[in-house]
């Protein structure tokens, strides 16, 4: 067991963690079937990136479909088949498992001191659905693949071509995975946090993977349900959606809004929890109200459950019960509002390195912000009436898609890539690239608003002309965010080939995965570390002890920095 | 204390320090106790959604049971016969806490009984499952929105009870085996809780689908 200083709060403290199973040698076992959850954050990051790349292609054919009035270069139903599948693919195969199983599983065990995740094996098995489940679902495509739109209403999706049937099967799958990872996680933030890590010494992003993870397993269970009851519909025409039959659809929308509330949140609360992470260690200060963004991220969490109807005021449902769900929507904005203050705190007055994970999460302050505005638009019933199902809908849920959870999904990659790799990105590569998709972005996403409130409806292959100068510019604008995305993917490779050894802590920062070499070595510690405070507190020395000194550290030397700024910075 | 170096699967077997030993046991054991209950946790998610379109989908119609293809109203279930199957599930419940407190005990023969009599009632329970099913006259499982709802949620609970069935099996092959000791029988643990939540459910089912 680890050597606790007197005085030293003992929490819960695992004799499991001073095992260190010797590293695999083979190849397969080492990098194909590790246990490992780096390894594993790893390979999630590398397939999702490759389904980020499938689906973001999907989006600029639709953006290039919208240059013309009457649709440049697919038929209608074809065209329904892309957005639906770009959507599918965006929220359950890019965005969830980079932000949950991707970081999740890099960073979160090194976070709190630990050489894995509770369960190694469980994680393995729930990686490996993800590629599987992926390959199901783009394989829809050889048969017809959904034409629904990624919610999948019936009873349009009772009629859909079969690729349905293997979208319902791939998203089952998906969401299995989902929830053996928020039980796993979970368990390992409960169970197997360094001694003296109490929680309010957590790191902030595994505060926001500890709110997430029970999100994963409960509300996606709801969502496997709905999924289940849709394909026995219509396989073997179990009567539960279509209403000729005494079966409702509105009783989809609300299992699948139960669900994709909360998913929402999935796919944002980690994201915060990367800007809580890079905002303090690049403004050099203290993060500004540490509890309150821990706790808030809980408060959404709960939250979360209870706002789903606010998607469905249009559905016919009793005004009655519209009026809760609109005030408990707005409630939200509470938390997440304490969040952005006090990360606007944590910026004010402090000497910002302007790198590119700090641009990036600056980026996201911003066009979050702008994102969670008009969802307070939403929100509101008698407005959404009128944009219910507009692309002023697109436009609010791209900006905390896109501006809120891709936006922190770079920051996290740009900052956590010399720990992956041992090696330091282009930084003057990586400030253009951030520009191209800041300014790609916004001039992509701004003017749907403005269609949106004109009266241009979502998921149409072809549109009135008088909306055509608008939708030409947002699409030749997507062509600048696509730029930047391929500019991204030569960052990346030009890094692995030619960029600088990192070292252990290339932006002096302050938790425990830093304070170990880059790349981490197997089971992450030598040593588990005792830990005395939260990380933050920029200027005091570091608060852990029983840390051996990196292999091969050269600055920084982690147990005795009294001077968090290294001096190549 | 100094880093102990294992090798691969050396937790458990280790007889050079039982004091160590022991703590790792506790400790894996403590983490595969709050992950099983969680997955339970995310199973009650997935029956309370089919039973929370039960109730909606009840509700969005006058009569109910919806009338039959024919345009009759159509009969109850036979909550006699269901009455008498529940109480062979919970007999079986009782007996399965039983097996487990003869284990506390090492009392070997008194488990083995015990054991026996669990499955045995769980393959009766899922027996009088299958004459219900045959004989239920409510328009099978495509019929109408009361079948569907009926047949996926007894045939999801049936489906949890075939596999707490297989799942004390191996279970109790396991035990001849001496993968369980007097201490240390975690997977008897979770066993019978499964078995538990499996009788739990059942109690919400019969009441939902026979008495109201």
């Amino acid at each position: 067991m680890a050597t606790v200083a007197p005085g030293v709060t003992t929490g819960p403290y695992h004799a499991v963690l001073d095992h260190i199973h010797p590293e695999p040698t083979s190849f397969i076992r080492k990098y194909i079937f590790s246990i490992d959850a780096k390894v594993i954050g790893i390979q999630y990051m590398i397939t999702g990136a490759i389904f980020f790349a499938i689906s973001g292609f999907m989006a600029e054919l639709i953006r290039t479909q919208l240059l013309s009035p009457n649709g440049l270069i697919v038929s209608s139903a074809t065209y329904n088949s892309i957005y639906s599948m770009h959507g599918s693919s965006m929220v359950w195969f890019v965005v969830i498992p980079l932000l949950t199983g991707a970081f999740g599983n890099f960073v979160m065990p090194m976070q709190i001191g630990a050489r894995d995740v509770a369960f190694p094996w469980l994680n393995l098995v729930a990686f490996w659905i993800f590629p599987v489940a992926g390959v199901i679902l783009f394989s829809s495509f050889l048969v017809g693949a959904p034409d629904a739109g990624w919610t999948e209403y019936p009873p349009i999706s009772l009629l859909g071509p079969p690729g349905t049937n293997l979208w319902c099967i791939a998203v089952f799958l998906i969401g299995i995975s989902s929830t053996m990872t928020g039980i796993n996680f979970l368990v390992t933030i409960f169970k197997m946090r360094a001694p003296g890590m109490t929680f309010t010494r957590m790191p902030l992003f595994v505060w926001a993977q500890f709110a997430t993870a029970p999100l994963s397993f409960i509300a996606t269970t709801a969502l496997g349900a709905a999924l289940a009851a849709l394909f026995i519909e219509r396989v073997f025409g179990v009567p539960f959606y279509d209403p000729k039959r005494g079966g409702s659809p509105v009783l989809w929308q609300h299992m699948f809004w139960f669900y994709s509330h909360p998913a929402v949140y999935i796919m944002i609360i980690p994201g915060f929890g990367i800007i809580s992470e890079v905002l303090p260690t690049f403004a050099r200060k203290p993060i500004f109200g540490y509890k309150m963004i821990a706790f808030s991220s809980v408060a959404i969490a709960l939250l979360s459950f209870s706002v789903w109807a606010h998607h469905m005021f249009t559905s016919g449902m009793a005004p009655w019960l519209q009026l809760p769900f609109m005030i408990v929507t707005m409630v939200i904005a509470i938390p997440t509002g304490v969040k952005i203050f006090s990360w606007m705190a944590t910026l004010w007055g402090g000497a910002i390195n302007w790198k590119t994970p700090a641009l990036y999460a600056t980026g996201f302050l911003i066009t979050f912000t702008y994102g969670g505005l008009t969802g307070f638009f939403l929100a509101a019933i008698p407005a959404d009436y009128h944009e219910h199902g507009t692309y002023f809908v697109v436009a609010h849920f791209h900006y905390v898609l896109y501006g809120g959870s891709i936006m922190s999904l770079f920051a996290g990659l740009y900052y956590w890539w010399p720990k992956m790799t041992g090696r330091m990105y282009n930084e003057k590569l990586g400030q253009l690239q951030f520009w191209l998709t800041f300014i790609g972005f916004n001039a992509t996403f701004t003017p749907m608003h403005w269609l949106g409130l004109m009266g241009m409806p979502r998921r149409v292959a072809t549109y009135d002309p008088q909306f055509t100068f608008w939708n030409q510019f947002a699409s030749i604008s997507s062509y600048v965010m696509a730029a930047g995305a391929l500019l991204f993917i030569y960052i990346l490779i030009d890094s692995l080939r030619n960029g600088k050894k990192a070292g252990p802590n290339p932006w002096g920062a302050r938790t425990l995965e830093w304070m170990v070499s880059s790349p981490a070595p197997y089971y992450n510690f030598k040593k588990i570390p005792a830990v005395l405070a939260a990380p933050y507190d920029f200027g005091n020395p570091l608060p852990y002890l029983g840390l051996e000194a990196a292999p091969g550290a050269t600055e920084a030397t982690p147990t005795h920095s009294s001077h968090p700024v290294p001096t190549h910075l | 204390m100094a880093v102990s170096v294992a090798p691969a699967h050396g937790i458990g077997h280790g007889d050079d320090d039982h004091g160590h030993d022991d703590i790792i046991y506790r400790e894996t054991r403590d983490m595969r106790l709050m992950g099983f209950v969680l997955f339970l946790g995310a199973d009650v998610v997935l029956f309370s959604s089919y039973i929370f379109a039960y109730i909606y989908l009840r509700n969005s119609i006058p009569a109910w049971p919806p009338p039959g293809a024919d345009g009759h109203q159509l009969p109850r279930l036979d909550t006699a016969f269901a009455a008498f199957n529940s109480i062979v599930l919970f007999g079986s419940g009782v007996t399965m806490h039983w097996a487990l407190e003869h284990w506390k005990h090492a009392n070997r023969s008194r488990f083995n009984v015990f054991m026996f009599l669990t499955i045995l009632l769980g393959v009766g329970f899922l027996g009088g499952q299958a004459y219900e099913y045959a004989h239920a006259a409510i328009g099978g499982w495509s019929g109408n929105t009361f079948g569907a709802s009926f047949f996926t949620l007894t045939g999801m609970h049936g489906l949890h009870v075939a596999v707490g069935v297989g799942f004390l099996i191996a279970l109790w092959i396991q035990t001849t085996r001496g993968v369980y000791t007097k201490e240390r029988f975690f997977g008897l643990t979770a066993g019978t809780l499964y078995w538990h939540f499996v009788d739990v459910i059942w109690v919400g089912l019969f009441f939902l689908f026979y008495l109201w």
